[in-house]
């Protein structure tokens, strides 16, 4: 299948027009998700922190310690939520999540939570070497007189949704480029075939050959652009030399 | 027809609601389910108990208890241990007449010791089977997720009887009033061990638990009695629930290193312990490594002695508490009757689980236990009389005042106490038999 020369520039400008969306769709996407996720992923932490406070209050003053564990044990099962640690006023952790130990830099950490604010959340990156990057959501449990309850919900995990999403999105677009390259191409030669044989017909009028192809006659009958084109070459031709025109256009030979 | 003013209260439509609302988001697990007769192995015919006569899980031929506990999984031993010296007393008091000449069954849920199959399974015993009591649960994340379902459907008066775990949660309010417990605590267990480390001149403890409620419990106990001592834990390490002895401990055991504790106290269950003590000793942590009652000694110690060339090496590392006396002391009477009838009993494994590759142990702490829970609940069942109720159930156990189980320590409920037990003992490996026998007050010093 050859293209031809009168579409090559404006295919390619197509297909260029083309990447240069789906990378400007790519670009708003990765911004889109990377900030409506974050944005939800610490909405829920800290909403979830909030509730894990509030819980903790009565079982911190009143009952066992493994009761505290059972809560933040169930509440990993939310989706992007990694790590979970609860301390005390005294910046001792009371209960947390992690498996083998608990990371140097989340025990060096503790004091800056209570230093920041201790009575609002706190939101800080954390990277926990060999583990990876992590956004933690602190929440104060009576204004920091009980404690704080840290959420650790793993960065890693967002970027992997987004280039989820930009995979998907690419796949897409290869997709719908291929079938639109090969659209393009058949549209070109339904456009390419009327207007080669109106090049033939003009050329076979040119050599003075006679023209009684029952596909001249077809061109001639057409009523697009093509059509016109044909009859005006037999015009043309008619004038020069009428008894090698073929037939005018509406007239049956008799 | 009798009927009964602790009748569930709840119509059939309405308890699938209620479970449906409870388990959502609930993993649904597969369970098995045996449903035992201690004499004979037919299935029992009370099932589902839909007359009234058949309510709360008595007939006129049975009491039905339902447990929920590890049967398969990693920590099977401890489900299976604990159900067979329950079975070995049960099959004596059934072939004997029963209690009040009914028959006591267990209906049996595999929970695999973790918490969602746990509360699901008990769901079912409560709403559908409606079995009497709840009797024999395994492990703290278990327990301590099944306790609001008690609470939640307190009108129907279900009690859990005897579970496996020292953790406090069944021990004091708000679930306590749900619960009779048999053994001492963990609390107790670690400040038992924390004392006699510490006794020995061993102030820097290190704690290696399972990452979850029963570590924490543990975790707990140990950082309460160290503070008795004016101590600190000075390292601690974990493992996630489930993991295998085939897995490796090095990190933990590196981690434990660099803060050159003097004791490890272990709260897990036997494969990850076992697993922690081989790469303890090869990683040159060569201290006391101590283990609750939970472990499941003989099992731990199975690992070990397969696993390993020279099984005394990483043996002579260990001291395990307990909280039944040694299986091994047969000068007490309880012990005796306990060595006699899993001898003449021999209870197998469950039978849903009966093809499983378990090797099952002749005697072992976990096993004992059972036989004690057992024997303690047949006295509660005779107790409660021949009209058996729910609602009889507390009133019966507050008459038990210096209950001779035969193994040391009298047995006391009352308002105020509903522990059974206290006391805690503390085993070592006779690395010449590969079993644990006794480590008495005053031989610490010598031993570590």
């Amino acid at each position: 299948m050859r293209l031809l020369r009168l579409f090559q520039k404006p295919f390619f400008g197509i297909i260029s027009l083309f990447f240069l969306v789906a990378f400007a769709t790519s670009l708003v996407c990765i911004s889109a998700v990377d900030s409506q996720l974050s944005k939800e992923y610490t909405e829920n932490s800290e909403g979830l922190a909030r509730s894990i406070a509030d819980s903790s209050v009565d079982i911190l003053l009143n009952r066992d310690l493994s009761t505290l564990q059972a809560l933040i044990d169930k509440s990993l099962d939310i989706q992007g939520i990694s790590y979970i640690y609860i301390t005390n006023e005294n910046r001792e952790i009371l209960a947390h999540t992690f498996v083998p130990f608990v990371p140097d830099e989340v025990l060096q950490g503790i004091e800056e939570l209570f230093q920041i604010d201790p009575s609002s959340p706190v939101h800080r990156p954390l990277n926990l070497s060999g583990i990876g990057d992590f956004l933690e959501v602190s929440f104060p449990i009576l204004r920091s007189e009980a404690g704080r309850v840290q959420i650790l919900m793993d960065q890693d995990n967002i970027s992997l949704k987004i280039q989820n999403a930009i995979g998907q999105q690419v796949i897409w677009m290869a997709i719908i480029l291929t079938v639109g390259f090969f659209l393009v191409l058949i549209l070109v030669n339904l456009t390419y075939n009327p207007i080669r044989e109106t090049l033939n017909y003009a050329t076979g009028l040119a050599r003075g050959e006679s023209m009684e192809d029952p596909k001249i006659q077809t061109l001639l009958e057409r009523k697009d652009e093509t059509g016109d084109l044909a009859r005006l070459f037999q015009y043309f031709a008619s004038v020069r030399d009428p008894d090698k025109t073929g037939r005018l256009p509406g007239k049956k030979e008799e | 027809m009798k009927t009964n003013k602790n009748q569930p209260s709840l119509t059939r439509a309405s308890r699938r609601t209620v479970m449906k609302g409870v388990l959502a988001g609930s993993l649904l697990t597969p369970f098995g389910l045996v449903h035992l007769r201690a004499q004979d192995s037919q299935m029992s015919n009370s099932s589902p108990l839909t007359s009234a006569s058949h309510t709360q899980g008595i007939s006129d031929n049975e009491i039905v208890l339902g447990t929920s506990a590890a049967f398969t999984g990693p920590s099977r031993g401890l489900g299976i241990e604990l159900y067979r010296g329950a079975m070995a007393y049960f099959q004596h008091v059934n072939e004997n007449g029963g209690v009040h000449g009914r028959k006591i069954v267990l209906k049996l849920y595999d929970d695999t010791y973790n918490a969602d199959p746990a509360v699901e399974n008990t769901m079912k015993l409560m709403l559908e089977d409606q079995v009497f009591a709840l009797f024999g649960y395994v492990g703290t994340p278990t327990v301590t997720r099944v306790l609001p379902l008690l609470k939640k459907f307190q009108e129907q008066e279900f009690v859990l009887f005897f579970p496996f775990t020292g953790a406090q949660p069944q021990r004091q309010p708000p679930y306590g009033p749900f619960a009779f417990n048999l053994r001492a605590s963990y609390r107790q267990e670690t400040a038992g061990l924390v004392d006699n480390f510490v006794g020995i001149g061993r102030k820097k403890i290190g704690v290696f638990y399972q990452a979850d409620a029963y570590g924490r419990s543990g975790w707990a106990g140990v950082r309460e009695a160290l503070s008795k001592h004016h101590l600190k834990i000075v390292g601690e390490v974990t493992y996630k629930r489930g993991e295998k002895f085939t897995n490796s401990y090095e990190a933990q055991v590196e981690r434990l290193n660099r803060d050159k504790p003097e004791a490890v106290i272990c709260i897990g269950a036997y494969a990850a312990c076992a697993g922690f003590l081989r790469d303890a000793v090869d990683g040159d942590l060569k201290v006391p490594i101590a283990n609750l009652s939970f472990v499941g000694s003989e099992n731990l110690l199975k690992l070990i002695v397969d696993s390993q060339e020279d099984p005394g090496e990483y043996s002579r590392y260990l001291v395990n508490s307990q909280v039944v006396p040694s299986y091994e002391d047969l000068s007490l009477a309880g012990i005796a009757q306990y060595d006699d009838f899993m001898q003449k009993f021999n209870p197998g494994l469950p039978p849903q689980w009966a093809d499983s590759d378990y090797k099952t142990f002749d005697r072992s702490f976990v096993s004992l236990e059972g036989f004690i829970n057992a024997r303690l609940m047949t006295e509660i069942l005779q107790r409660i009389g021949p009209e058996p109720t729910r609602g009889k159930i507390e009133e019966a156990v507050f008459t038990i005042d210096n209950l001779d189980l035969g193994i040391g320590e009298m047995v006391s409920f009352n308002e105020a106490r509903r522990q059974g037990l206290d006391k805690v003992y503390y085993t070592i490996v006779d690395r010449d038999k590969n079993v644990f026998v006794p480590l008495r007050e005053g031989e610490w010093s010598k031993v570590f």
